[in-house]
């Protein structure tokens, strides 16, 4: 018998197999007792609510999602990046500063990256009671951290021979550190940082699930009354703000500057800086602390959770990671392998976006219809909705790859699917893992999300310590939180190193 | 009166238990023009790197101006300019932007703004570009897009545009069509040139083509990180050469 090779082939494929235990226990919790319910829901997809009334709320909603989407987007580029340069060993290498500095910087934004925008959000609530600027807030926090982390990364690969080729001139420190990053951080805010709007307004709309505002509000509220056709309107719409925030960023040539184009773009980064100061130092200030009275009430809390119980959502918060993870890594190369046609491609193109539009919690509550709520059920949500983002980047790259290979195959009379598997995913393979590895950080913290609907984990906790405004749990399940982050992301980051 | 402007004093240079230069003692006076000969990997390169401090060498002592490196401020610093052999451009920026590259030292922030939002004057850069022949189709065309020869020709005139008092170059000549080539040494040279652009007095050149040592006043021959000889041009000898290939 052939045994099985591991290679980055095999190893993206692998990972299905957690949807043994998954299917499992997802078939032994079904009940068509909502069956008709998640028919309605899809059926209205098609036949979306269109009156006077609705576009109204709808264009009053996007708006608000545009202003929270846009100024955290804004806000979470320029201080991601100014956070990355002074995180990456290049900036300590220019100006002779010791590395301590480094690593304390370093540390300090991988704990607030750590912990979702949803838990600040659902945190900075409760400090503050519902505020329009919580939202922007709430995402800039985690999104500087994870913004400053990609922009570090790509710092870290500038070469030697540039750094010393700036160094030979005997520059002015600033001067050599300007010149040296100026194009790592103009590509990767091409490459990344276009991309983080869409990101932006994907977590405005799940905070406003949570009562932030904006179309999440409504979506959640329309979700809550089973008014499908409504929540389509609004879903619908989200999907025309993302593919035409897209496609404005798009347009903006950013490698052709002018002066006049300059001066704007110079322009835009200090406003944003002092609007940012000035509007933080305002709202540090003119707010009382709503719930929250001192830090004295995180020690007369109660603290009701046993070490039991507490490790059980730690381990369930795992397991739920690793099959998120699973389904994210695997589905999308099965799926475009083996239906891989035209017509198949732009239906699977189509379902990503849906995955990826529709708010994970919307994703559950449908699922939740005709299934009980389990770890399982949390598992499929996410690994889906995060599938989605997987395929995406998967399809651009298979698309954008030099087909030779693929094509002198087929003419070999090799099978299609075969031809696809060796002639252009495996090529991909590798890159693509690296990516998962990146993913798989990021689904760590939105366990946080689906357990708050999905009753599992330490999401679920999170939320229930909140409500009993148990101060002294909600630390130590945030502690747990940012633990498991990091040493996800430190696992990740030699996986990611290895594969690259 | 001294001199002298680069001193190497009992220079070694280990590397992963290989010793590349070997108790290295070397002279530079001002206004020389040296050509330093060896076979691939004798230790020309580090030799480069250990004159213009990019290396620190495992013992010995490096002097500019009779100051260790460490003493020395940037402006001081400034006066040593080098062409490298793998000749250390950013790929990323155009042409013309790592040509003003070599005007950082010295000018303020403000000018490096500008050179990479590409609004700042290119009138020098573009003199350096021309007298180094390169056609103005390329000077806002990305490194990464020229190709070797014209790469070449970039590095020569981000050099050469510092205005430096000494020049180390690590086989300038590479890549070059043989008129290029005589157009280029020329250009190092001479001391003053058409366009008044000033040519750095002191010069140390590694070199693989013996027809090309004409020119130059001093010859040094370097194999396994030991120098030879450091004779005048006129009293290079087959013999000498024998030595060191």
């Amino acid at each position: 018998m052939n045994k099985l090779k591991l290679n980055y082939t095999s190893l993206s494929f692998l990972p299905i197999l957690v949807c043994i235990p998954l299917g499992y226990q997802l078939i032994t919790n079904l009940h068509f007792g909502g069956f008709k319910l998640f028919q309605e829901f899809l059926i209205s997809a098609f036949n979306p609510k269109i009156d006077n009334e609705i576009i109204i709320t709808v264009i009053n909603r996007l708006n608000e999602t545009i202003l929270i989407g846009f100024f955290s987007w804004l806000v979470s580029i320029i201080f991601g990046a100014i956070f990355g340069i002074l995180s990456s060993n290049i900036f300590y290498k220019i100006f002779n500063i010791p590395n301590f500095f480094y690593i304390i910087i370093r540390f300090f934004l991988t704990i607030i990256r750590s912990i979702h925008e949803v838990v600040w959000g659902i945190l900075l609530m409760q400090i503050y009671g519902i505020n329009f600027s919580i939202g922007i807030i709430a995402i800039c926090i985690p999104y500087v951290a994870v913004n400053s982390k990609v922009f570090a990364e790509q710092l870290e690969t500038i070469d030697y021979k540039s750094f010393e080729s700036i160094n030979q001139i005997n520059a002015p420190k600033f001067s050599f550190l300007l010149t040296l990053i100026w194009n790592p951080i103009i590509n990767t805010f091409k490459n990344f940082g276009l991309y983080r709007l869409e990101c932006s307004i994907r977590s405005t709309v799940i905070l406003g699930l949570f009562g932030i505002g904006g179309i999440g509000t409504s979506i959640f509220l329309s979700f809550q009354t089973l008014n499908f056709r409504e929540l389509w309107t609004y879903l619908w719409s989200l999907a025309i703000l993302i593919i035409f925030s897209g496609l404005i960023l798009k347009k903006i040539n950013f490698n052709n500057t002018n002066k006049i184009l300059s001066i704007f773009f110079i322009a835009v980064f200090f406003v944003t800086i002092f609007l940012s100061f000035s509007y933080f130092l305002y709202f540090v200030f003119n707010n009382n602390f709503g719930n929250f009275n001192s830090f004295i009430s995180l020690f007369k809390s109660n603290l009701d959770l046993g070490l039991f119980d507490f490790l059980k959502l730690i381990l369930e918060t795992i397991i739920l990671s690793l099959l998120s993870t699973g389904i994210a890594i695997s589905l999308p190369p099965l799926v475009i392998g083996f239906f891989n046609n035209n017509t198949s491609k732009i239906l699977i193109k189509i379902f990503a976006f849906l995955l990826r539009l529709i708010p994970t919690p919307v994703i559950l509550l449908s699922l939740l219809t005709f299934n009980s709520p389990s770890l399982s059920l949390a598992a499929l949500t996410l690994g889906l909705h995060n599938a989605g983002i997987t395929s995406k980047l998967l399809f651009t790259n298979l698309d954008s790859q030099d087909k030779r290979n693929y094509i002198a195959m087929k003419s070999l009379g090799i099978s299609k699917k075969t031809s696809w598997l060796l002639g252009l995913f495996s090529q991909q393979a590798k890159s693509y893992l690296a990516y998962c590895a990146y993913r798989s950080d990021i689904i760590i913290r939105e366990t946080a999300i689906v357990g708050v609907i999905g009753s599992v984990g330490l999401g679920w906790q999170l939320q229930e310590s909140l409500s009993s405004f148990a101060w002294q749990e909600v630390t130590i399940v945030l502690i747990a939180y940012s633990s498991i982050a990091i040493v996800v992301e430190l696992i990740n980051g030699k996986i990611k190193n290895s594969l690259t | 009166m001294n001199n002298t402007l680069l001193e190497l004093k009992n220079i070694s240079y280990k590397y992963e238990n290989n010793l590349i230069l070997n108790k290295v003692n070397l002279k530079i006076n001002s206004g020389e023009k040296i050509a330093l000969l060896g076979k691939s990997g004798s230790g020309k390169t580090t030799l480069i790197s250990v004159l213009n401090g990019t290396i620190k060498p495992t013992q010995g002592e490096v002097k500019l101006f009779n100051k260790s490196f460490k003493e020395l401020d940037r402006k001081q610093r400034r006066k040593i300019t080098t062409i490298w052999q793998d000749l250390r451009l950013i790929e990323d920026l155009s042409a013309e932007q790592n040509v003003n590259c070599g005007l950082l030292a010295e000018n303020n922030f403000n000018f490096a703004f500008k050179n990479l939002l590409n609004i700042s004057s290119f009138e020098k850069a573009h003199k350096y570009m021309q007298l180094c022949r390169l056609h103005n189709s390329i000077y806002d065309k990305k490194i990464r897009k020229l190709s070797v020869g014209q790469k070449q020709r970039v590095a020569i005139a981000r050099s050469l545009i510092q205005g430096s008092n000494i020049l180390l170059a690590d086989e300038p000549f590479n890549n070059l069509d043989p008129k290029l080539i005589t157009t280029i040494k020329n250009l190092l040279l001479e001391n003053v040139n058409k366009k008044n652009t000033k040519s750095p007095k002191t010069i140390l050149v590694a070199l693989h083509r013996l027809d090309l040592l004409n020119d130059f006043d001093k010859v040094i021959g370097i194999r396994d990180g030991k120098i030879f000889f450091n004779i005048k041009r006129t009293d290079l000898k087959k013999l000498h050469l024998d030595k060191i290939y």
